[in-house]
């Protein structure tokens, strides 16, 4: 186990509506009703939501830029060299005229922008999402979003990964732990946030859907190299909880634990006040209180955090 | 005198079959009108036919290059469609039906062809093995070439 501070951990699990969102607030919330100084990363910039099983609000919005080809007419030549090597043909040029961006289709590689001989292409921007930070009851939460009818998500990201390198290298002991929320799926911006872990924790739950969609996230993290413990979700779920929990140990898959159905977690969701938290009114012998009080327990043991 | 560019489906000219594709169509043959007439006629291949992305981009410049004034289209992706509207150039909706460039020539120097500003398909719309329109809706009634997606496998990235 990695000993670098911060530890982090990344909540991730394929298929959508598991309960990552779930989870990743509540671990969060335990690691920080214990003392520990804990940042939450919502990394599903399309759908980010984490602020609602919160009750907090979205604050600090700062733009995410995205490289934009600007051509200086003055200083162009209209020799057509950036559009020839442009890969992604997103610039349009024709004899005696000036190239045309088509920033539909720049995937903001920069070539263009270093390769012309006359420097008459500028590296203008434009924002394709912003980011957030807020504090909400102790906890710090670091959100991303993607602009509607923007492209590039793995872009927004990234803009998360850099604020979090950012903040490790001037203030290493700022956070004791960095939690990080993944969108659904084994895609770019998912495989982007699993590699900054040092951990990783699919939510699954106990559906065919659910055991396809975790078979292909942990192909994922394997290629990545990265350990990995499963939470099985609503494992109460028409009684097929044993079933599935033995199909994932014949899959040599890993149990971190799991989250039998329970009205209290449905309450609590509902009502943005995530069951874990201190003074939260829910009930401690609860089925999902006890379900999360031993994931906690054993996600600590795995860290090798003394309890 | 102008120049219309249309979109072929073998080595061009007048006897060619009009390529119901744009971006994707394998050459282009530019015919050059003055006072009603065809005065000349030449062909152009499309490099681009085979393109991963952008191939619209690159017809675009073809059509640009070539002196080209107006096109005339079966399907227009979004790109192409800007692409053309930077330039300038005049963009006209052919039938959903099979006919040679010169059968469209004709319709466009009876003025029957219908000028269009956007495009009518998505972004990868020609792309894949399929041949022919299929499932076509025809121009009738101002409507263009919407729905209908009748192109064979359609996209393979």
């Amino acid at each position: 186990m990695n000993h670098k501070n911060p530890k982090i951990i990344c909540i991730t699990g394929g298929k959508g509506g598991t309960g990552k969102t779930l989870c990743a607030v509540n671990l969060a919330v335990m690691f920080k009703n214990e003392g520990n100084k804990v940042l939450l990363i919502d990394g599903d910039v399309e759908n980010p939501n984490t602020y609602l099983l919160l009750n907090g609000k979205l604050e600090n919005k700062k733009d995410v830029p995205f490289f934009k080809p600007k051509i200086i007419e003055d200083k162009c030549s209209k020799c057509g060299l950036c559009s020839q090597n442009c890969l992604s043909n997103a610039l349009l040029h024709v004899k005696d005229a000036f190239p045309i961006p088509m920033l539909t289709l720049c995937s903001g590689c920069q070539l263009c922008y270093k390769i012309c001989p006359e420097n008459a292409i500028e590296a203008d921007s434009k924002t394709i999402g912003w980011i957030y930070s807020t504090n909400v009851n102790g906890l710090s939460l670091l959100l991303g979003e993607l602009k509607p009818s923007e492209a590039r998500s793995a872009a927004i990201v990234e803009a998360l990964l850099e604020k979090i390198e950012d903040i490790i290298e001037k203030e290493p002991n700022k956070f004791d732990i960095i939690i990080l929320d993944t969108a659904p799926g084994a895609h770019c911006d998912v495989e982007l946030l699993i590699a900054d872990a040092d951990i990783v924790i699919p939510i699954t739950e106990p559906t065919k859907f659910g055991k396809l969609d975790l078979i292909r996230i942990m192909e994922l993290i394997k290629l990545l190299g990265k350990e990995s413990r499963v939470i099985v979700n609503r494992s109460s779920l028409l009684g097929f909880r044993e079933q599935f929990l033995n199909e994932l140990k014949r899959e040599s898959i890993e149990i971190l634990g799991d989250i039998p159905l329970d009205s209290d977690i449905v309450e609590s969701y509902c009502q943005g006040t995530p069951i874990m938290e201190k003074n939260s009114k829910f009930n401690r012998e609860g089925v999902g209180y006890i379900a999360f009080t031993k994931i906690y327990d054993n996600l600590k043991k795995w860290l090798e955090i003394p309890t | 005198m102008s120049i219309i560019a249309v979109p072929s489906m073998g080595n061009g000219g007048l006897n060619d079959q009009m390529s119901p594709r744009f971006g994707r169509c394998v050459s282009f043959t530019f015919v050059e009108i003055e006072n009603s007439d065809i005065k000349a006629v030449k062909t152009v291949p499309n490099p681009a036919a085979n393109a991963m992305g952008g191939a619209g981009v690159q017809a675009t410049q073809i059509i640009g290059n070539n002196g080209a004034n107006a096109v005339i289209v079966g399907f227009l992706g979004p790109n192409a469609a800007s692409g053309l509207n930077a330039l300038n150039l005049e963009i006209f909706q052919a039938p959903n039906q099979a006919m040679t460039i010169k059968e469209v020539i004709n319709l466009y120097l009876e003025g029957k062809l219908q000028k269009i500003a956007s495009s009518n398909v998505a972004s990868h719309y020609g792309m894949g093995g399929g041949r022919g329109m299929g499932g076509g809706r025809g121009m009738g009634g101002g409507r263009g070439m919407g729905g209908g997606r009748g192109m064979g496998r359609g996209n393979q990235l």
